[in-house]
C-alpha cells in the first residue's frame, strides 16, 4: 500500500464572526478597486496596501451594525482605512522602516528606454509618499478620490480650514518635489502636519 | 483663509470656492501673471497626481481582498496553512528527486506543512511503500500552482546566481531552448526583455499546474524590476486574462492562453509587472 496526499485545509472551519448581508457586502466589493487605490497612497508597497485594505475589510464587517443607512459608505470606509492606518503607522513606529524601503527601491540608475513612463508615475507615487500622513491621507482622499473638503473633514475628524491648509501645503511640497526630483531622491518624512 | 495664499489657489482649483472668494482668485490672477504660472503648475500636479494612481484602480481586485468583503477570511496577511493528509490510494512510484525537493522548499518558505520525513529527500529515488510519488507530487501542484511558482522564485533567489539553472543562458539562446523544450510538451519561446534592463540568466525544469514547465531567469540591477522568473507550461483549462496574486512578498501574473499558462513572478512593482506581462503575452503570441 502506498499512501496518496490529498489536502486538506487546516482554516476550513474559520467561519465569519456574524452573517454578512449581501447588500453590505456588495457594497464594499464595488468599493474595492477605491479603497485599493487610497491605501496605495498612503503605504509604501501593494502588498501593504492590500493587507490595509483588508484589515478594513474584516472591521467593517464585524461593525456593519455601525454603518448609518443613508450615510455615504464611500466616507465611511475611507475612515476606517484612514484609521487602521494611522494606528499602524503608530504602533510600527514605521518612519524609519518607511525610509527603508524606499531606498531599497530605488534600484540602480541604469537606463531603461521603455520604463520611463512608468518610472514619471513611480516619481509621482514616492513624493506622494514623502509627505506627512495627514497631508497624504488628505491629498488622497480630495485630489485622487474626488471628495470635497467638507467630506474629507468627516473622514478625517478635522475642521474644513484643516483640509484646506493640509492639501495647500501637499500640493506645493508635491510640486516642489517633482520639480526638483526628489521623488526619488529623498527620505521619508512622517512629521506631523 | 487668506485671500492671496496658495490655500485660496488650490480651493480655486478645487471648485471650492464661492462666488465672492472666487472673484478675488480671479482678480489676482489676472493682476499677476506668476500666479497664473503657480496655479498652472498646481493643476498639472493634480493630474499627475491623479495619473499615478488612476491604474491601480483598473487592476484585477486580488481574490483574497473580495474573500474578505465577503467576510470568508481569517486575518489580514496570514498565509494559508494547507496540510497534506495521507489517504488510501496505490499509485505508481516514480524517480523524481527534484520536484520533492521543490516542493519542500516551497512548501517551508510558505507555511505548507507536508508530512514527509527527511528520508523522502535524501535518495535519488523513492521508496515504493510510504513515499511520495511524482505523481503524487503533480496531484498536489496542480493545487498549489502559485504557491509552487512563488516558491520556485524563492529557491532560486536563495540560492543565488545560476546555481539551479539547468541549462545556463548562451550565446545561442536557441540551444538554450531547445534543451528544455525536451522535456516539455511544447517549444518554449525566449522572450526578449531588455528593454527593461533584463538579461536571461538561464532555465530550469519545474512544475506548474501539474506539468512539467519551463522556468526562465531574467537578472536585472534594477531592484524595482528584478530578479524576475517566467514560467511557462502548457495547460488544458480555459484562457483567462492575467490575474495578480500576491503571495507573501511576492507578486504573480498568471494567464492562459491557447493551451500555454504562463505565471510571472517577482518582488518587481506591480506597474512593471503589468507593463512586462503585457510585453511577454505579445511576444509569445507572436507569430
Amino acid at each position: 500500500m502506498s499512501l496518496r496526499w490529498n489536502y486538506g485545509r487546516a482554516r476550513d472551519a474559520a467561519p465569519a464572526a456574524s452573517p454578512v448581508s449581501k447588500r453590505f457586502s456588495d457594497q464594499l466589493i464595488a468599493m474595492l478597486p477605491r479603497l485599493r487605490r487610497f491605501a496605495a497612497g498612503l503605504t509604501r508597497s501593494a502588498s501593504e496596501a492590500d493587507d490595509l485594505v483588508q484589515a478594513a475589510c474584516e472591521r467593517a464587517l464585524a461593525r456593519e451594525h455601525q454603518f448609518q443607512e443613508g450615510t455615504r459608505f464611500d466616507s465611511w470606509m475611507f475612515r476606517i482605512v484612514q484609521t487602521i492606518w494611522i494606528d499602524q503607522l503608530r504602533a510600527r513606529e514605521i518612519r524609519k522602516e518607511d525610509g527603508d524601503i524606499a531606498e531599497e527601491r530605488l534600484g540602480s540608475d541604469e537606463p531603461v528606454r521603455r520604463v520611463e513612463a512608468r518610472l514619471a508615475l513611480s516619481e509621482v507615487r514616492r513624493a506622494v509618499s514623502l509627505l506627512p500622513p495627514e497631508q497624504r491621507v488628505t491629498l488622497m482622499l480630495v485630489t485622487v478620490e474626488g471628495l470635497s473638503y467638507k467630506q474629507a473633514a468627516e473622514v478625517t475628524g478635522v475642521p474644513v480650514g484643516t483640509i484646506m491648509s493640509r492639501l495647500a501645503r501637499a500640493r506645493i511640497a508635491l510640486q516642489q518635489r517633482l520639480e526638483a526630483g526628489d521623488g526619488e531622491r529623498g527620505s521619508a518624512s512622517d512629521a506631523k502636519a | 483663509m487668506q485671500k492671496h495664499s496658495d490655500e485660496a489657489l488650490v480651493a480655486y482649483l478645487d471648485g471650492e470656492l464661492d462666488a465672492e472668494e472666487r472673484a478675488h482668485v480671479e482678480a489676482w490672477l489676472g493682476a499677476d501673471p506668476g500666479v497664473r504660472d503657480r496655479l498652472l503648475a498646481l493643476s498639472e500636479t493634480a493630474g499627475l497626481l491623479r495619473g499615478a494612481f488612476a491604474e491601480i484602480a483598473g487592476e484585477p481586485v486580488p481574490e483574497r481582498l473580495l474573500a474578505a468583503a465577503r467576510g470568508e477570511t481569517a486575518s489580514a496577511g496570514e498565509a494559508e496553512i494547507v496540510v497534506l493528509r495521507p489517504t488510501r490510494d496505490s499509485q505508481p512510484p516514480a524517480p523524481s528527486r527534484r520536484w520533492h525537493i521543490q516542493l519542500a522548499s516551497a512548501a517551508g518558505l510558505f507555511g505548507l506543512v507536508v508530512g514527509l520525513g527527511a528520508g523522502y529527500l535524501g535518495g535519488n529515488t523513492l521508496a515504493p511503500s510510504g513515499g511520495l510519488t511524482a505523481r503524487q507530487v503533480q496531484t498536489a501542484a496542480v493545487n498549489n500552482w502559485l504557491d509552487n511558482a512563488a516558491g520556485d522564485y524563492k529557491l532560486m533567489v536563495n540560492a543565488g546566481g545560476d546555481a539551479l539553472v539547468d541549462v545556463p543562458a548562451s550565446g545561442d539562446n536557441g540551444d538554450v531552448l531547445q534543451k528544455i523544450s525536451q522535456n516539455l510538451p511544447q517549444q518554449v519561446r525566449l522572450p526578449d526583455l531588455k528593454p527593461w534592463g533584463l538579461s536571461f540568466r538561464g532555465a530550469r525544469l519545474v512544475v506548474v499546474d501539474g506539468r512539467p514547465a519551463a522556468q526562465l531567469i531574467y537578472n536585472t540591477d534594477n531592484k524595482a524590476i528584478g530578479p524576475l522568473a517566467l514560467i511557462i507550461g502548457s495547460t488544458k483549462q480555459p484562457d483567462i486574462a492575467p490575474t495578480f496574486e500576491r503571495r507573501q512578498d511576492l507578486n504573480l501574473l498568471y494567464w492562459r492562453h491557447q493551451g500555454r499558462a504562463s505565471v510571472l513572478v517577482g518582488q518587481s512593482e506591480i506597474g512593471y509587472l503589468w507593463g512586462i506581462a503585457n510585453d511577454v503575452a505579445w511576444q509569445l503570441d507572436a507569430i
